[in-house]
């Protein structure tokens, strides 16, 4: 892959090994894990649940020390505990301060760096805007559907214009639509500012439909089994994309490999 | 119509137990089985002896049984007769009980955060805190009185020792609960310590802070009326041991039928400014707390 050569390597994975101790029992989630991510990609971590997809996401945002290896975000070292300024993340989990508007949540980050209330006020409505929240500026998170919520989320990282974000299942709580709903948002702001995305899924369809490349992870302990490249035309639909014969071929080739691991998943 | 039925009850049981209270006693000589000993006007007076006591403690009838409202300068002469009377003493009861609160509150917070977000200094310090806490407060009320006078000091302070670890426990809890992805979120999106402490911690330690003051409210005002109890020149419980000398029964009612306005409006006030405050809960969980 020249063009991949020739961009720069956010972040790079080398031999990372995660352990956990269960009921006294040592658990490998992630074991010798190495790949490349380079600038404006779209990387999917996709692999079935336990796989340790989210460990590593987790340990490259620094939430995680990992057991051995290495993890180099820019060139950088990456040091558990001390969170990386141009790497964004955003939750599986609702994580929303419940006690701030849905503006207040979306220009926390803006407010952390000081940034002047005049022009944080025009960034959280354009924002706010962006996210098709019009009118729910006022509101609290817990007056607001899931999707609206993963949405305020989503804006809440993507305010302070990160270069490389991190996406822990984002949408995985949502309904299938809903889900739809947000590929499409994220693939419009995504068109504009095209930042490096590591994004753990373990749905196929979404990986397919969001990213440049999949890194399918098998089964426990998680090492990474086989990196696809999907060359898929953008800007994309999320819709009808789904319905191109290139998808189901695609779709097809990779729904063998990961069938395998959610066996294997099972049988363990 | 559901609503209505049970205003209907309300009144209808409020207006029996009054007429139990006003003319149950009268057939004490006949069905003394039925009326109990303590019915006596002696021990609980009757609402009308109370309404017209309530009267003349408040100065709004004077000492020959004219409103003091007909008559220019009946009241302010009312007032200038006793230093305790219903006004000056609700005055007082208030104000200690504002004030014990007041400093209950923000020394239970601010030791419930530092104690809750340190594992050292909670380490140390909770067998103190566990065995000051199973002191009965109202039990160091005399200690207080002998060491702060008979004054307003002496009254904060009971107040205060009543409300603070109630405070202290729910800060406590409260700090202790953070919820890890919040504090984590936060981080991410670059707070420091400091930043996290006060956008993330102190926020939602705060809930439980809120759930706690409408009993602390409550608990103040039974300091305040502790410490007067014990020793006092002014408030509402020195009214009350003032009438219980004299026996008046009358008295004591009016005092505590004012001691219930007060502990009333303040556990409103309190509460509405809670719901205000917690407004980004749930609906369903605000009535809860």
């Amino acid at each position: 892959m020249p063009a991949d050569v020739a961009a720069r390597c956010r972040i790079e994975i080398a031999g990372l090994r995660k352990s956990f101790l269960a009921e006294g029992r040592e658990v490998v989630a992630v074991d010798d894990a190495s790949f490349r991510i380079h600038d404006g990609e779209f990387v999917a971590l996709l692999g079935p649940s336990g796989c340790g997809k989210s460990t590593i996401l987790n340990m490259v945002a620094t939430l995680i020390t990992p057991n051995g290896g290495d993890i180099r975000v820019d060139d950088a070292p990456v040091i558990p505990g001390r969170p990386i300024p141009q790497v964004g993340y955003v939750f599986q989990k609702d994580t929303l301060f419940p006690w701030r508007t849905v503006e207040g949540n979306i220009g926390y980050a803006l407010e952390l760096a000081g940034v002047p209330a005049a022009e944080r006020r025009g960034r959280v409505d354009q924002a706010i805007h962006q996210a098709g929240l019009d009118g729910f500026a006022r509101f609290y998170p817990s007056s607001l559907s899931g999707g609206m919520r993963q949405r305020v989320s989503l804006m809440r990282t993507l305010i302070a214009q990160p270069e490389i974000l991190l996406m822990d299942e984002p949408f995985g709580a949502l309904d299938t639509h809903t889900k739809l709903d947000m590929h499409s948002v994220l693939l419009d702001l995504w068109e504009h500012t095209r930042q490096t995305v590591l994004f753990v899924t373990h749905d196929l369809g979404e990986a397919l439909t969001l990213a440049d490349r999949i890194i399918l992870m098998s089964a426990r302990p998680g090492r990474v089994k086989q990196d696809f490249k999907v060359d898929f035309a953008r800007p994309r639909d999320a819709v009808t994309l789904r319905e191109t014969p290139q998808y189901a071929e695609l779709f097809s080739r990779i729904w063998h490999s990961l069938g395998e691991e959610f066996a294997k998943g099972r049988s363990v | 119509m559901r609503r209505l039925s049970t205003l209907l009850w309300q009144v209808a049981i409020g207006l029996a137990a009054l007429a139990i209270w006003q003319w149950g006693w009268q057939l004490h000589d006949t069905l003394p089985w039925l009326v109990p000993d303590l019915l006596d006007p002696y021990f609980v007076s009757r609402p009308s002896d109370i309404y017209q006591q309530f009267l003349r403690m408040g100065c709004l009838v004077s000492s020959d049984g004219q409103w003091t409202w007909d008559e220019a300068g009946a009241f302010a002469r009312c007032i200038g007769k006793s230093d305790n009377n219903l006004w000056i003493a609700t005055y007082y009861t208030l104000k200690n009980t504002l004030w014990g609160f007041a400093i209950g509150v923000s020394s239970g917070f601010a030791l419930g955060l530092l104690l809750g977000r340190s594992d050292r200094l909670s380490e140390i310090f909770y067998p103190y805190i566990t065995a000051f806490n199973s002191i009965p407060r109202i039990a160091l009320a005399p200690i207080i009185i002998l060491a702060f006078g008979i004054g307003d000091a002496s009254k904060i302070v009971t107040a205060w020792l009543v409300v603070v670890f109630l405070v202290f426990f729910n800060t406590f809890e409260g700090a202790r609960s953070v919820d890890r992805d919040h504090i984590n979120a936060a981080r991410l999106l670059g707070a420091g310590e400091w930043q996290v402490t006060r956008t993330v911690i102190v926020p939602s330690t705060m809930a439980w802070l809120f759930a706690s003051l409408t009993p602390a409210v409550s608990f103040s005002l039974i300091g305040v009326i502790v410490g007067e109890f014990i020793g006092a020149e002014h408030g509402i419980g020195r009214m009350i041991i003032e009438a219980e000398a004299r026996g008046e029964a009358a008295g004591m009612m009016v005092a505590v039928f004012v001691l219930m306005i007060v502990g009333v409006i303040l556990a409103s006030i309190v509460r509405r400014v809670q719901a205000y405050l917690l407004r980004w809960r749930p609906a369903q969980t605000i009535g809860t707390t």
